[in-house]
Protein backbone atom coordinates (compact mmCIF):
# COMPACT_ATOMS: atom_id res chain seq x y z
CA UNK A 1 0.00 0.00 0.00
CA UNK A 2 2.88 2.48 -1.22
CA UNK A 3 1.49 4.26 -4.09
CA UNK A 4 0.78 7.74 -4.40
CA UNK A 5 -2.53 9.17 -3.04
CA UNK A 6 -4.22 10.70 -6.26
CA UNK A 7 -7.53 8.31 -6.42
CA UNK A 8 -9.05 11.63 -6.53
CA UNK A 9 -7.82 12.61 -9.92
CA UNK A 10 -8.59 9.05 -11.52
CA UNK A 11 -12.06 9.64 -10.05
CA UNK A 12 -12.54 12.77 -11.64
CA UNK A 13 -11.38 11.88 -14.69
CA UNK A 14 -13.64 8.80 -15.10
CA UNK A 15 -16.99 11.27 -14.02
CA UNK A 16 -15.85 13.68 -16.44
CA UNK A 17 -15.44 11.30 -19.21
CA UNK A 18 -18.63 9.67 -18.65
CA UNK A 19 -20.64 13.18 -18.37
CA UNK A 20 -18.90 14.13 -21.61
CA UNK A 21 -20.12 10.12 -23.54
CA UNK A 22 -23.99 10.14 -21.49
CA UNK A 23 -24.35 13.78 -22.42
CA UNK A 24 -23.47 14.00 -26.25
CA UNK A 25 -25.89 10.92 -26.19
CA UNK A 26 -28.66 12.58 -24.82
CA UNK A 27 -28.31 15.80 -27.01
CA UNK A 28 -28.42 13.32 -30.12
CA UNK A 29 -31.65 11.85 -28.97
CA UNK A 30 -33.12 14.73 -27.97
CA UNK A 31 -32.31 16.50 -31.40
CA UNK A 32 -33.39 13.49 -33.37
CA UNK A 33 -36.52 13.41 -31.12
CA UNK A 34 -37.06 17.02 -32.13
CA UNK A 35 -37.20 16.06 -35.83
CA UNK A 36 -39.11 13.29 -35.61
CA UNK B 1 -2.16 32.14 -70.33
CA UNK B 2 -2.19 31.35 -66.52
CA UNK B 3 1.07 32.88 -66.18
CA UNK B 4 -0.30 36.40 -68.12
CA UNK B 5 -3.78 36.10 -66.21
CA UNK B 6 -1.63 35.74 -62.79
CA UNK B 7 -0.01 38.65 -63.68
CA UNK B 8 -2.83 40.98 -64.51
CA UNK B 9 -4.75 39.77 -61.33
CA UNK B 10 -1.46 40.39 -59.35
CA UNK B 11 -1.24 43.92 -60.66
CA UNK B 12 -4.93 44.86 -60.66
CA UNK B 13 -4.48 43.61 -56.81
CA UNK B 14 -1.64 46.19 -56.33
CA UNK B 15 -3.13 48.83 -58.42
CA UNK B 16 -5.89 48.93 -56.26
CA UNK B 17 -4.22 48.53 -53.22
CA UNK B 18 -1.48 51.22 -54.47
CA UNK B 19 -4.30 53.80 -54.58
CA UNK B 20 -5.57 54.12 -50.86
CA UNK B 21 -2.74 52.30 -49.72
CA UNK B 22 -5.55 51.76 -46.36
CA UNK B 23 -5.04 48.19 -45.82
CA UNK B 24 -1.00 48.70 -46.64
CA UNK B 25 -0.27 51.54 -44.14
CA UNK B 26 -3.29 49.31 -41.08
CA UNK B 27 -0.61 46.32 -41.46
CA UNK B 28 2.56 48.57 -40.94
CA UNK B 29 0.84 50.47 -37.99
CA UNK B 30 -0.26 47.38 -36.41
CA UNK B 31 3.25 45.29 -37.12
CA UNK B 32 4.76 48.76 -35.77
CA UNK B 33 1.90 48.42 -32.24
CA UNK B 34 2.81 44.92 -32.21
CA UNK B 35 6.44 45.56 -32.10
CA UNK B 36 6.46 48.11 -29.22
CA UNK B 37 3.59 46.75 -26.56
CA UNK B 38 5.38 43.10 -26.76
CA UNK B 39 8.50 45.02 -25.96
CA UNK B 40 6.90 46.36 -22.81
CA UNK B 41 5.35 43.53 -21.91
CA UNK B 42 7.75 41.84 -20.37
CA UNK B 43 9.76 41.18 -17.14
CA UNK B 44 12.60 43.60 -18.54
CA UNK B 45 15.04 41.94 -15.33
CA UNK B 46 14.09 38.62 -15.88
CA UNK B 47 13.41 38.58 -20.12
CA UNK B 48 16.21 40.14 -22.25
CA UNK B 49 14.91 41.28 -25.80
CA UNK B 50 17.05 39.10 -27.37
CA UNK B 51 15.21 35.86 -26.13
CA UNK B 52 12.31 37.32 -26.64
CA UNK B 53 12.62 38.53 -30.19
CA UNK B 54 12.02 35.28 -32.67
CA UNK B 55 9.00 34.86 -31.52
CA UNK B 56 7.96 38.44 -31.30
CA UNK B 57 9.32 39.05 -34.88
CA UNK B 58 6.99 36.33 -36.27
CA UNK B 59 4.21 37.04 -33.60
CA UNK B 60 3.88 39.98 -35.53
CA UNK B 61 4.60 38.94 -38.98
CA UNK B 62 1.64 36.86 -38.57
CA UNK B 63 -0.82 38.85 -37.31
CA UNK B 64 0.30 42.17 -39.88
CA UNK B 65 -0.11 39.35 -42.45
CA UNK B 66 -3.53 38.55 -41.77
CA UNK B 67 -4.57 41.51 -41.75
CA UNK B 68 -3.62 41.93 -45.33
CA UNK B 69 -4.83 38.88 -46.34
CA UNK B 70 -8.78 39.55 -45.84
CA UNK B 71 -8.16 42.52 -48.28
CA UNK B 72 -7.71 40.17 -51.27
CA UNK B 73 -10.92 38.75 -51.70
CA UNK B 74 -13.12 41.61 -49.58
CA UNK B 75 -12.15 43.83 -52.79
CA UNK B 76 -13.74 41.21 -54.59
CA UNK B 77 -16.90 40.82 -52.96
CA UNK B 78 -18.18 44.73 -53.74
CA UNK B 79 -19.51 45.16 -56.88
CA UNK B 80 -19.38 40.80 -57.49
CA UNK B 81 -16.24 41.00 -59.41
CA UNK B 82 -15.82 37.85 -58.03
CA UNK B 83 -18.15 36.81 -60.85
CA UNK B 84 -16.50 39.01 -63.31
CA UNK B 85 -13.23 36.91 -62.51
CA UNK B 86 -14.52 33.90 -62.69
CA UNK B 87 -16.07 34.63 -65.93
CA UNK B 88 -13.20 35.90 -67.14
CA UNK B 89 -10.51 33.61 -69.52
CA UNK B 90 -8.66 33.36 -66.36
CA UNK B 91 -8.26 29.40 -65.21
CA UNK B 92 -8.69 29.31 -61.08
CA UNK B 93 -4.94 28.30 -60.95
CA UNK B 94 -4.44 31.89 -62.54
CA UNK B 95 -6.67 33.68 -60.01
CA UNK B 96 -5.21 31.41 -57.43
CA UNK B 97 -1.36 32.85 -58.29
CA UNK B 98 -2.14 36.17 -59.05
CA UNK B 99 -3.88 36.58 -55.62
CA UNK B 100 -0.90 34.85 -53.64
CA UNK B 101 1.61 36.88 -55.58
CA UNK B 102 -0.31 40.17 -54.70
CA UNK B 103 -0.36 39.19 -51.07
CA UNK B 104 2.53 37.95 -51.02
CA UNK B 105 3.90 41.26 -52.51
CA UNK B 106 1.51 43.12 -50.18
CA UNK B 107 2.94 40.75 -47.06
CA UNK B 108 6.29 40.94 -48.04
CA UNK B 109 6.81 44.82 -47.96
CA UNK B 110 4.89 44.84 -44.89
CA UNK B 111 8.05 42.49 -43.45
CA UNK B 112 10.40 44.49 -45.25
CA UNK B 113 9.36 47.72 -43.58
CA UNK B 114 9.20 46.27 -40.11
CA UNK B 115 12.15 44.28 -40.14
CA UNK B 116 14.47 47.31 -39.98
CA UNK B 117 12.39 48.92 -36.87
CA UNK B 118 12.82 44.70 -35.03
CA UNK B 119 16.07 45.42 -35.65
CA UNK B 120 16.09 48.90 -34.11
CA UNK B 121 13.55 47.95 -30.96
CA UNK B 122 15.07 44.60 -29.64
CA UNK B 123 18.99 45.37 -30.88
CA UNK B 124 19.63 42.35 -32.75
CA UNK B 125 22.50 42.04 -35.09
CA UNK B 126 21.22 40.37 -38.17
CA UNK B 127 23.89 41.75 -40.97
CA UNK B 128 25.87 39.06 -41.18
CA UNK B 129 22.78 36.44 -41.33
CA UNK B 130 20.44 38.84 -43.78
CA UNK B 131 20.47 36.25 -46.97
CA UNK B 132 19.71 33.17 -44.40
CA UNK B 133 17.10 35.17 -42.48
CA UNK B 134 15.33 36.29 -45.69
CA UNK B 135 14.96 32.77 -46.88
CA UNK B 136 13.71 32.15 -43.81
CA UNK B 137 11.02 35.06 -44.07
CA UNK B 138 10.17 34.17 -47.63
CA UNK B 139 9.91 30.80 -46.75
CA UNK B 140 7.74 31.04 -43.92
CA UNK B 141 5.31 34.16 -45.96
CA UNK B 142 5.07 31.87 -48.98
CA UNK B 143 3.29 28.45 -46.32
CA UNK B 144 0.94 31.31 -44.91
CA UNK B 145 0.18 33.25 -47.89
CA UNK B 146 -0.61 29.85 -49.81
CA UNK B 147 -3.10 28.72 -46.84
CA UNK B 148 -4.39 31.79 -46.46
CA UNK B 149 -5.26 33.06 -49.49
CA UNK B 150 -7.45 29.57 -50.10
CA UNK B 151 -9.12 30.32 -46.57
CA UNK B 152 -9.78 33.87 -47.32
CA UNK B 153 -11.43 32.87 -50.18
CA UNK B 154 -13.79 30.75 -48.58
CA UNK B 155 -14.67 33.07 -45.37
CA UNK B 156 -15.42 35.98 -47.76
CA UNK B 157 -18.54 34.89 -47.89
CA UNK B 158 -19.51 35.06 -44.13
CA UNK B 159 -20.48 37.52 -42.23
CA UNK B 160 -17.19 38.25 -39.88
CA UNK B 161 -14.76 37.01 -42.33
CA UNK B 162 -11.83 39.14 -40.16
CA UNK B 163 -12.50 36.77 -37.19
CA UNK B 164 -13.02 33.29 -39.41
CA UNK B 165 -9.73 33.65 -40.99
CA UNK B 166 -7.58 33.35 -38.10
CA UNK B 167 -9.83 30.86 -36.62
CA UNK B 168 -9.27 28.89 -39.64
CA UNK B 169 -5.93 29.48 -40.72
CA UNK B 170 -3.59 29.74 -37.11
CA UNK B 171 -3.89 25.60 -36.63
CA UNK B 172 -2.46 25.46 -39.92
CA UNK B 173 0.63 27.78 -38.74
CA UNK B 174 1.76 25.91 -36.42
CA UNK B 175 4.35 24.07 -38.20
CA UNK B 176 5.56 26.75 -40.56
CA UNK B 177 5.47 29.68 -37.80
CA UNK B 178 7.50 27.55 -34.98
CA UNK B 179 10.00 26.26 -37.67
CA UNK B 180 10.74 29.89 -38.47
CA UNK B 181 10.87 30.63 -34.81
CA UNK B 182 13.68 28.02 -34.38
CA UNK B 183 15.57 29.19 -37.29
CA UNK B 184 15.20 32.90 -36.77
CA UNK B 185 16.64 32.48 -33.05
CA UNK B 186 19.42 29.87 -34.18
CA UNK B 187 20.12 32.42 -37.01
CA UNK B 188 20.39 35.32 -34.84
CA UNK B 189 22.53 33.31 -32.21
CA UNK B 190 24.88 32.68 -35.02
CA UNK B 191 24.30 28.85 -34.73
CA UNK B 192 25.99 26.09 -37.14
CA UNK B 193 24.06 25.36 -40.03
CA UNK B 194 23.90 21.76 -39.00
CA UNK B 195 21.29 22.55 -36.67
CA UNK B 196 18.70 24.42 -38.82
CA UNK B 197 18.64 21.73 -41.41
CA UNK B 198 15.52 19.81 -39.53
CA UNK B 199 13.53 22.51 -39.12
CA UNK B 200 14.35 23.99 -43.07
CA UNK B 201 13.29 20.76 -44.23
CA UNK B 202 9.73 20.55 -42.33
CA UNK B 203 9.83 24.42 -43.45
CA UNK B 204 9.95 23.90 -46.72
CA UNK B 205 8.17 20.50 -46.85
CA UNK B 206 5.15 22.36 -45.45
CA UNK B 207 5.53 25.04 -48.49
CA UNK B 208 5.89 22.52 -50.96
CA UNK B 209 2.73 20.58 -49.85
CA UNK B 210 0.76 23.05 -48.75
CA UNK B 211 1.32 25.53 -51.89
CA UNK B 212 0.29 22.29 -54.24
CA UNK B 213 -2.79 21.46 -52.24
CA UNK B 214 -4.48 24.87 -51.44
CA UNK B 215 -3.54 25.24 -55.62
CA UNK B 216 -5.98 22.33 -56.19
CA UNK B 217 -8.46 23.18 -53.90
CA UNK B 218 -8.79 26.31 -55.05
CA UNK B 219 -10.48 24.83 -58.12
CA UNK B 220 -12.72 23.26 -56.43
CA UNK B 221 -13.65 26.40 -54.22
CA UNK B 222 -13.85 29.08 -56.75
CA UNK B 223 -15.71 26.54 -59.62
CA UNK B 224 -19.54 27.26 -59.17
CA UNK C 1 -39.72 3.82 -47.65
CA UNK C 2 -38.87 7.28 -47.77
CA UNK C 3 -35.50 8.86 -47.19
CA UNK C 4 -37.10 9.98 -43.67
CA UNK C 5 -37.76 6.48 -42.68
CA UNK C 6 -34.59 5.15 -43.72
CA UNK C 7 -33.09 7.97 -41.42
CA UNK C 8 -35.38 7.00 -38.60
CA UNK C 9 -34.59 3.57 -38.98
CA UNK C 10 -30.75 4.34 -39.09
CA UNK C 11 -31.52 6.35 -35.54
CA UNK C 12 -32.68 3.36 -33.84
CA UNK C 13 -30.02 1.57 -34.55
CA UNK C 14 -27.47 3.96 -33.89
CA UNK C 15 -29.21 4.16 -30.84
CA UNK C 16 -28.91 0.35 -29.98
CA UNK C 17 -25.24 0.53 -31.18
CA UNK C 18 -24.53 3.23 -28.66
CA UNK C 19 -26.64 1.90 -26.03
CA UNK C 20 -24.43 -1.53 -26.56
CA UNK C 21 -21.19 0.44 -26.55
CA UNK C 22 -22.52 2.55 -23.10
CA UNK C 23 -23.25 -0.79 -21.43
CA UNK C 24 -19.88 -2.03 -22.18
CA UNK C 25 -18.32 1.15 -21.20
CA UNK C 26 -19.88 0.52 -17.91
CA UNK C 27 -18.26 -2.81 -18.19
CA UNK C 28 -15.02 -1.17 -19.17
CA UNK C 29 -15.16 0.96 -15.99
CA UNK C 30 -15.78 -1.60 -13.43
CA UNK C 31 -13.06 -3.87 -14.54
CA UNK C 32 -10.21 -1.00 -15.05
CA UNK C 33 -11.50 0.83 -11.64
CA UNK C 34 -11.99 -2.89 -9.57
CA UNK C 35 -10.35 -5.96 -11.18
CA UNK C 36 -7.39 -3.94 -12.42
CA UNK C 37 -4.41 -3.70 -10.29
CA UNK C 38 -3.15 -0.59 -9.26
CA UNK C 39 0.60 0.27 -10.96
CA UNK C 40 2.57 0.57 -7.77
CA UNK C 41 4.92 4.00 -8.95
CA UNK C 42 1.92 5.66 -10.42
CA UNK C 43 -0.90 5.01 -8.39
CA UNK C 44 -4.54 4.94 -9.05
CA UNK C 45 -3.99 7.69 -11.33
CA UNK C 46 -2.55 5.64 -14.09
CA UNK C 47 -6.12 4.17 -14.34
CA UNK C 48 -6.93 7.16 -16.45
CA UNK C 49 -5.09 6.41 -19.34
CA UNK C 50 -7.66 3.28 -19.88
CA UNK C 51 -10.29 5.62 -20.51
CA UNK C 52 -7.81 8.91 -21.87
CA UNK C 53 -6.16 6.58 -24.54
CA UNK C 54 -9.29 4.81 -26.42
CA UNK C 55 -11.25 8.56 -26.01
CA UNK C 56 -8.39 10.12 -27.89
CA UNK C 57 -7.80 6.91 -30.65
CA UNK C 58 -11.54 7.30 -31.43
CA UNK C 59 -11.26 11.41 -31.80
CA UNK C 60 -8.58 10.67 -33.72
CA UNK C 61 -10.46 7.92 -35.99
CA UNK C 62 -13.74 10.62 -35.87
CA UNK C 63 -11.49 13.00 -37.47
CA UNK C 64 -9.18 11.00 -40.01
CA UNK C 65 -12.67 9.48 -40.93
CA UNK C 66 -13.81 12.92 -41.82
CA UNK C 67 -10.97 14.08 -43.72
CA UNK C 68 -10.99 11.15 -45.87
CA UNK C 69 -14.58 11.12 -46.13
CA UNK C 70 -13.81 15.24 -47.35
CA UNK C 71 -11.62 14.10 -50.43
CA UNK C 72 -14.33 11.61 -51.30
CA UNK C 73 -16.72 14.28 -51.30
CA UNK C 74 -14.88 16.75 -53.96
CA UNK C 75 -14.67 13.83 -56.22
CA UNK C 76 -17.95 12.49 -55.80
CA UNK C 77 -19.98 15.82 -54.96
CA UNK C 78 -22.16 13.30 -53.25
CA UNK C 79 -24.26 15.00 -50.23
CA UNK C 80 -24.60 12.31 -48.01
CA UNK C 81 -20.74 12.29 -48.21
CA UNK C 82 -20.87 15.52 -46.85
CA UNK C 83 -23.72 14.83 -44.08
CA UNK C 84 -21.35 11.52 -43.01
CA UNK C 85 -18.37 14.09 -42.75
CA UNK C 86 -19.67 16.67 -40.80
CA UNK C 87 -21.21 13.62 -38.51
CA UNK C 88 -17.45 12.52 -38.19
CA UNK C 89 -16.39 15.71 -37.51
CA UNK C 90 -19.15 16.42 -34.66
CA UNK C 91 -18.36 13.61 -32.90
CA UNK C 92 -14.63 13.61 -33.65
CA UNK C 93 -15.36 17.46 -31.02
CA UNK C 94 -17.35 15.99 -28.72
CA UNK C 95 -14.74 12.86 -28.31
CA UNK C 96 -11.83 15.80 -28.02
CA UNK C 97 -13.60 17.62 -25.65
CA UNK C 98 -13.17 13.98 -22.96
CA UNK C 99 -10.01 13.52 -24.36
CA UNK C 100 -8.74 17.18 -23.82
CA UNK C 101 -10.39 17.51 -20.31
CA UNK C 102 -8.61 14.35 -19.27
CA UNK C 103 -5.61 14.85 -20.68
CA UNK C 104 -4.58 17.64 -18.04
CA UNK C 105 -6.58 15.45 -15.08
CA UNK C 106 -3.94 12.54 -16.12
CA UNK C 107 -0.89 15.27 -16.57
CA UNK C 108 -1.10 16.50 -13.17
CA UNK C 109 -0.48 13.66 -10.98
CA UNK C 110 1.62 11.49 -13.18
CA UNK C 111 3.53 14.45 -15.01
CA UNK C 112 3.18 16.97 -12.70
CA UNK C 113 2.19 19.87 -14.69
CA UNK C 114 -1.52 19.96 -16.34
CA UNK C 115 -0.59 20.68 -19.71
CA UNK C 116 2.52 18.63 -21.51
CA UNK C 117 2.82 19.82 -24.99
CA UNK C 118 3.53 16.44 -25.82
CA UNK C 119 2.85 15.81 -29.49
CA UNK C 120 -0.29 13.44 -29.30
CA UNK C 121 -1.96 16.25 -27.12
CA UNK C 122 -0.98 19.15 -28.73
CA UNK C 123 -1.70 17.94 -32.05
CA UNK C 124 -5.29 16.75 -30.90
CA UNK C 125 -5.94 20.21 -29.34
CA UNK C 126 -5.09 21.91 -32.65
CA UNK C 127 -7.31 19.37 -34.32
CA UNK C 128 -10.00 20.75 -32.28
CA UNK C 129 -9.55 23.77 -32.50
CA UNK C 130 -9.84 23.27 -36.19
CA UNK C 131 -12.83 21.08 -36.11
CA UNK C 132 -14.79 23.59 -34.09
CA UNK C 133 -13.76 26.44 -36.72
CA UNK C 134 -14.77 23.42 -39.19
CA UNK C 135 -18.39 23.51 -37.60
CA UNK C 136 -18.60 27.53 -37.29
CA UNK C 137 -17.86 27.99 -41.12
CA UNK C 138 -20.26 25.45 -41.90
CA UNK C 139 -22.86 27.29 -39.57
CA UNK C 140 -22.10 30.58 -41.28
CA UNK C 141 -22.73 29.64 -44.80
CA UNK C 142 -26.31 28.93 -45.77
CA UNK C 143 -25.92 27.82 -49.89
CA UNK C 144 -26.13 23.96 -48.80
CA UNK C 145 -23.84 23.09 -51.65
CA UNK C 146 -21.13 25.78 -51.32
CA UNK C 147 -20.90 24.84 -47.26
CA UNK C 148 -20.44 21.31 -48.48
CA UNK C 149 -17.48 22.10 -50.90
CA UNK C 150 -15.50 24.41 -48.34
CA UNK C 151 -16.35 22.40 -45.18
CA UNK C 152 -14.62 19.49 -47.98
CA UNK C 153 -11.58 21.85 -48.64
CA UNK C 154 -10.95 22.09 -45.10
CA UNK C 155 -11.10 18.42 -44.16
CA UNK C 156 -8.94 17.62 -46.76
CA UNK C 157 -6.41 20.86 -45.25
CA UNK C 158 -6.79 18.96 -41.73
CA UNK C 159 -6.11 15.66 -42.79
CA UNK C 160 -3.08 16.52 -44.37
CA UNK C 161 -2.12 19.20 -41.78
CA UNK C 162 -1.90 16.25 -38.46
CA UNK C 163 1.76 14.77 -40.09
CA UNK C 164 2.78 18.06 -40.13
CA UNK C 165 1.97 19.23 -36.47
CA UNK C 166 2.86 16.20 -35.03
CA UNK C 167 6.66 16.56 -36.05
CA UNK C 168 6.81 19.99 -35.49
CA UNK C 169 5.46 19.34 -31.54
CA UNK C 170 7.56 16.19 -31.55
CA UNK C 171 10.53 18.19 -32.41
CA UNK C 172 10.06 21.12 -30.33
CA UNK C 173 8.85 18.89 -27.17
CA UNK C 174 12.15 16.43 -27.92
CA UNK C 175 14.30 19.77 -27.44
CA UNK C 176 12.40 21.17 -24.63
CA UNK C 177 11.53 17.73 -22.38
CA UNK C 178 9.11 18.61 -19.79
CA UNK C 179 10.21 17.77 -16.44
CA UNK C 180 9.62 13.51 -15.73
CA UNK C 181 7.82 13.01 -12.34
CA UNK C 182 7.33 9.49 -13.17
CA UNK C 183 7.34 7.00 -15.47
CA UNK C 184 5.49 8.65 -18.30
CA UNK C 185 4.50 5.96 -20.33
CA UNK C 186 3.49 2.04 -20.26
CA UNK C 187 5.25 0.82 -22.77
CA UNK C 188 5.02 -2.95 -21.88
CA UNK C 189 1.60 -3.31 -20.12
CA UNK C 190 1.39 -6.38 -18.14
CA UNK C 191 -1.43 -8.75 -19.19
CA UNK C 192 -4.37 -7.49 -17.29
CA UNK C 193 -4.32 -4.18 -18.16
CA UNK C 194 -3.26 -4.71 -21.36
CA UNK C 195 -6.40 -6.49 -21.84
CA UNK C 196 -8.54 -3.74 -19.95
CA UNK C 197 -6.64 -1.03 -22.10
CA UNK C 198 -7.62 -3.28 -25.59
CA UNK C 199 -11.30 -3.92 -23.91
CA UNK C 200 -11.85 0.31 -23.80
CA UNK C 201 -10.25 0.75 -26.87
CA UNK C 202 -12.79 -1.27 -28.42
CA UNK C 203 -15.43 0.17 -26.37
CA UNK C 204 -14.61 3.42 -27.33
CA UNK C 205 -14.51 2.08 -31.20
CA UNK C 206 -17.95 0.78 -31.16
CA UNK C 207 -18.83 4.13 -29.41
CA UNK C 208 -18.13 5.81 -32.40
CA UNK C 209 -19.91 4.15 -34.94
CA UNK C 210 -22.91 4.49 -32.93
CA UNK C 211 -22.50 8.44 -32.19
CA UNK C 212 -21.91 8.62 -36.38
CA UNK C 213 -24.95 6.32 -37.11
CA UNK C 214 -27.30 8.68 -34.69
CA UNK C 215 -25.48 11.46 -35.62
CA UNK C 216 -25.54 10.65 -40.08
CA UNK C 217 -29.04 10.10 -39.24
CA UNK C 218 -29.99 13.36 -37.70
CA UNK C 219 -28.07 14.95 -40.66
CA UNK C 220 -30.60 13.29 -43.06
CA UNK C 221 -33.39 14.60 -40.61
CA UNK C 222 -32.12 18.44 -41.05
CA UNK C 223 -31.60 17.49 -44.43
CA UNK C 224 -34.95 16.31 -45.60
CA UNK C 225 -36.61 18.79 -43.23
CA UNK C 226 -35.10 21.52 -45.14
CA UNK C 227 -36.07 19.81 -48.87
CA UNK C 228 -39.48 19.76 -47.55
CA UNK C 229 -39.40 23.61 -46.82
CA UNK C 230 -38.27 23.83 -50.23
CA UNK C 231 -41.00 22.52 -51.65
CA UNK C 232 -43.63 24.19 -49.70
CA UNK C 233 -42.13 27.68 -50.91
CA UNK C 234 -42.13 26.51 -54.61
Amino acid sequence: MNYPDNGAYMVAAYVVTAIVVVGYAAMLFFRIRKLR
Amino acid sequence: MTWRGAVAIARKDLAIEWRTKTAFMSSLVFAVLVLAVLFFARDATAVSAFDMAPGVLWVTFTFAGMLGLNRAFLVERENRSLDGLRLSPATPTAIFLGKVAGNIVFVGVVELVSLPLFVLFYDVAIWRQVPLLIGVIAMATVAFVAVGTLLSAMVVRTRFSEVMLPVLLLPFLVPPIVSAVQLTWRILADRPLAEMTGWLSLLGSFDIVFFILSLLLFDAIITE
Amino acid sequence: MTRRDKALQLARRGGIVTGLAIAGLVGVYIRALVYTPIERFQGPAQKIFYVHAPVAWASLLAFAVCGLLSLAYLFMRDRRVDLLAVSSAEVGVALSVAMLTTGPIWGKPIWGTWWTWDARLTSTLFLFLLFVGYLVLRGALSDLEVRARYSAAVGVMALVLVPFIHVTVYWFRTLHPAPVVMKPESPSLPGVMLTTLLISIAVFTLLYIGFLMLRYALAVLEDVKLEEAAHELS
